[in-house]
């Protein structure tokens, strides 16, 4: 917390300006139909009525529909300002790529916005910028996903050119040797970044033998080929498993047909074997130093977390404002920063992902303190669990966590991202309007079962990048 | 003035933007003391941003005392007269907000997002230590351990990251002898000798009513946000110790060509640039966007001229980009960097660089160029539009180093009458050859590749 911009980005007044006209916007553009042809067009094509339930909720009204695809929507329509963010999401990551392929999903994502169709990578691009819209993927360990932007007026032609990326993807020579030359490098830079270091040292710890713990190497890169490429983004992307969120200046008629556009050229269905979960409270806890020659070391401590079905989990997610999650009110902070001068930051989460539950934290000290730092770490979480917290405490975070609920509803962006949650996990569409109930039906008693239960520093292992002093 | 401008925007938008105008349209007021307060409604949600920038910041430092403005701000967070020590986040966080606060060369600021019900306590709050700070001067007490916070804080930002190292070095020589010299967060050693008094001095003759805007977004009208910054900050009597002046002067262009080179263990990818001296959209308004727009076509994304020839072409690099920090209100640096391919040493990146940025120089840019760059800085006005803190971080900022609202609201206009002589020329007046420049070369330890 407490910034500095002392380094500031090249942001220039284009980042920070107000309002636009649409002026000269199709000098040079791939012709886009205005936002009132747009209007005219659906309606003398209209089909059959959608099928849209609205449900109402306290944070936003959140239109669901099947498209005539059949591919299941979540559209936020917010008229204010004139864009559209569209999200999509498969559920199959870098978890899918074949041993000894490495690298391989990523390689998928990489090339969805360099070349489809006619145009090449160049081509596609410049199409973008004639567009003034946004489209990239992403790979995750076990999901994948894409996200368009655009400004309303240009949804359609936007929307098409993303349906070209899917149905005619090229996956030219250039740009995989382009993405290879990148990998090789970061092959190298990787060896000394303090949190990929981290990374590996927990993966290699904790779950050497798990899709997770996987890394790409030279070996696995040199088995590439942008055939498999080709070959697996029929894996990570297909109809059945496409789920869609869209926040926007747009209606559900307007945006079921691009979206049926987009999803046409992906396959049905595919074969993607589930991922068996990482269970740490199985595994024996960790104490590993990883050398790196910096002023300072980053500390890594992680444990077992808690499923989102388990009646510990809203219990643990309020505890954790107290302990790590509360910024300036959470203990850790208050000893470690406010009391110590011993850290700039300390902050712990909790994870509810099924496929690997964790409750973990850090921070980063000069060397000379990091066994101090550790160890005041862990006489924090033996407070915890002989004594509990305070009835203030509990009111503080409950208040907070409540309170500022709304904060992360106050754009299209954010809303987009809290869709995208709900449904990835599964949460329900009447999410957001019974969260704060659980947070505030917590009572001392449960978090202080759970203090007990979760929070003894013997559950959890450490780990330290850096060159660091008085360590035990 | 400000209706009539707003319709002048969106005539050209389709229908909904009437609506849409009178529902966002910024507007300004000054209270009796002299703070100036901007009010920009967003209704899409039951919350505000709450700000309040004051006009200071490292650039106006006394010699010696380098960091004391962002050692100061992270004091504010301490105590005051009626807010016990470490209570002011307690509160906050209590009413379900969120807060901060970050200090520039140009100005120090500090905000709260709050629900909207809330937004009358939060003026409370910040005009209670715009008056009542209270600094503890106990040797071992609270502003000691603050200062050992800030210099982790420099250790963790600058100290671990050679690349960030060869930044700072490089900015220094840059702007040398300019207030911008020494970066935010300052030298070490001063900062480590700072004290409580050092604090009080500060805040004595800065923090003072007529040196700072308030700046309001979210679910508010400017009806609201007067009644309420009337009653809490309206009352506050200025210090009169503000001098108007600040330390602002014009960047002196370098008048030497040097080569400045970081080496480090930790470095497993060199990197090279070349830093000149710029423009800023204060001091060279027209210029300055005329140089964004070409920067844009010369090295702004993969569509660049250098990219284009760099990573795609020669493949000589992985990454090739342009740049200018054209928003403080001194200038800034204009920047070209790269990082070459495996096995590309730095002298045939920099050959390969430097004949392409010859060839753009000597040639220029195509009408369809300046078309494509300076729409995509004119739509990039309006996805800025989302983002509630994000606007009231750009008027206030803007606002701060004595811009106005109306630049602002007609930058979109502005920046599409550049031309393509206008763009060419402003990269021309930058990048030419007989202009001096820092090249900074980061690198391997000696032995370590």
């Amino acid at each position: 917390m407490r910034t500095t911009q002392f380094l500031l980005a090249s942001a220039a007044l284009s980042a920070i300006a107000g309002c636009s006209t649409i002026s000269g916007w199709f000098h040079g553009a791939p012709e886009a139909p205005s936002a009132e042809t747009l209007a005219g067009t659906l309606a003398e094509t209209a089909k059959p009525a959608l099928a849209v339930t609205v449900h109402d909720g306290e944070f936003a009204e959140i239109q669901q529909f099947v498209t005539p695809g059949g591919v299941s929507v979540w559209l936020v329509s917010e008229p204010s300002i004139p864009i559209v963010a569209v999200q999509m999401a498969w559920k199959a990551g870098t978890a899918s790529d074949p041993a000894g392929a490495e690298g391989l999903s990523e390689l998928v994502t990489y090339s969805m916005n360099e070349g489809a169709g006619d145009l090449d990578s160049l081509g596609f691009q410049t199409a973008m910028e004639d567009l003034n819209m946004s489209f990239s993927c992403g790979a995750g360990a076990e999901w994948t996903s894409c996200s368009v932007s655009s400004l309303t007026e240009n949804a359609p032609a936007a929307m098409a050119l993303v349906a070209t990326a899917f149905a005619a993807p090229r996956f030219d020579e250039g740009p995989f040797e382009r993405f290879l030359r990148e990998e090789e490098i970061g092959l190298q830079t990787r060896e000394t970044n303090p949190n990929y270091l981290a990374w590996r040292t927990i993966a290699q710890s904790l779950y050497p033998d798990h899709p997770f713990a996987r890394e790409t190497t030279a070996e696995s890169l040199a088995n590439l080929t942008a055939d498999m490429a080709r070959e697996h983004m029929r894996t990570l992307m297909t109809r059945d498993r496409l789920i869609v969120t869209a926040v926007g200046a747009v209606t559900p008629e307007e945006l079921a047909p691009l979206i049926d556009e987009v999803a046409a050229g992906l396959p049905e269905t595919s074969s993607v074997a589930p991922v068996a979960p990482v269970d740490l409270a199985s595994v024996p806890v960790a104490r590993v130093v990883v050398d790196l020659p910096q002023p300072q070391s980053l500390v890594r401590f992680i444990g077992p977390g808690i499923d989102r079905a388990n009646p510990d989990f809203f219990p643990a997610f309020v505890l954790n404002y107290t302990v790590g999650g509360g910024g300036f009110e959470s203990r850790l902070m208050k000893t470690l920063r406010v009391v110590k001068g011993l850290t700039y930051g300390i902050s712990t989460s909790l994870d509810p992902n099924p496929s690997m539950l964790t409750w973990s934290g850090g921070g980063q000290t000069k060397n000379e303190s990091a066994g101090e730092f550790i160890a005041e770490i862990k006489s924090e979480l033996i407070k915890f669990v002989e004594g509990g917290v305070a009835e203030q405490e509990l009111a503080d975070a409950k208040a907070y966590l409540t309170g500022s609920y709304p904060l992360g509803f106050d754009s299209n962006a954010k809303i987009a991202g809290q869709l995208m949650m709900v449904r990835q996990e599964n949460l329900g569409v009447d999410y957001f309007d019974r969260r704060n109930a659980l947070v505030t039906a917590v009572t001392l008693d449960d978090v202080n079962r759970v203090s007990k239960t979760y929070l003894d520093p013997a559950r959890y292992s450490f780990f330290v990048v850096g060159q660091p002093q008085g360590m035990e | 003035m400000k209706r009539s401008l707003a319709a002048g925007l969106f005539a050209l938008f389709a229908s909904h933007a009437l609506a849409e105008e009178a529902a966002w349209a910024p507007s300004t007021f000054t209270l009796g003391n002299g703070m100036e307060v901007v009010v920009l409604p967003d209704h899409r949600a039951p919350v505000v941003t709450h700000m309040v920038w004051y006009k200071v910041g490292a650039a106006d430092e006394a010699p010696g005392k380098s960091g004391i403005a962002h050692l100061f701000e992270h004091v504010m967070f301490k105590q005051t007269k009626n807010i016990g020590p470490e209570e002011f986040t307690s509160i906050v966080q209590r009413s379900g907000g969120q807060l901060n606060a970050f200090t520039s060369w140009d100005y120090t600021a500090y905000f709260e997002r709050v629900a909207k019900p809330q937004l009358g306590k939060m003026m409370e709050l910040e005009a209670e230590r715009m008056v009542n700070l209270i600094i503890n001067d106990d040797p071992k007490g609270p502003f000691i351990s603050e200062r050992d916070v800030v210099k982790e804080e420099r250790r963790q930002r600058i100290d671990n990251n050679p690349g960030v190292i060869l930044q700072e070095k490089v900015l220094s020589e840059l702007w040398k002898g300019h207030p911008y010299e020494i970066t935010v967060i300052g030298r070490m050693k001063e900062v480590a000798a700072l004290t409580p008094q050092d604090g009080l001095d500060f805040y004595k003759q800065y923090y003072s009513p007529e040196n700072a805007i308030l700046v309001v977004a979210g679910d508010v009208t400017p009806e609201e946000v007067r009644t309420l910054a009337e009653q809490h900050y309206g009352v506050i009597t200025p210090t009169g110790t503000v001098t108007a002046e600040r330390k602002w002067q014009p960047v002196t262009p370098l008048a030497e060509t040097q080569l400045l080179t970081h080496e480090d263990p930790k470095v497993r990818q060199p990197g090279w640039s070349r830093y000149y001296t710029g423009m800023s959209q204060r001091r060279q308004p027209a210029d300055a966007l005329a140089l964004d727009v070409g920067l844009e076509i010369l090295g702004g994304g993969m569509t660049s001229r250098l990219y284009q020839s760099l990573v795609e072409q020669q493949q000589l690099a992985i990454s090739a980009n342009a740049y200018a920090w054209t928003t403080l209100h001194d200038e800034g640096p204009a920047v070209l960097s790269a990082s070459p391919a495996p096995g590309v040493t730095l002298d045939a990146l920099e050959t390969g660089l430097m004949a392409e940025v010859e060839q753009v120089l000597a040639e220029g840019f195509t009408e369809a160029e300046v078309i494509r760059a300076r729409n995509k800085l004119a739509a990039n006005a309006i996805y800025a539009r989302d983002s509630q803190s994000g606007m009231a971080n750009a008027f206030g900022g803007w606002l701060a180093i004595g811009g106005t609202v109306e630049e602002i609201l007609t930058y979109p206009d502005t920046v599409r009458t550049v031309t393509p002589e206008q763009a060419i020329a402003a990269v021309r007046s930058v990048f030419s050859s007989e202009k001096h420049y820092i090249e900074a070369h980061l690198l391997p330890a000696e032995g370590d590749l």
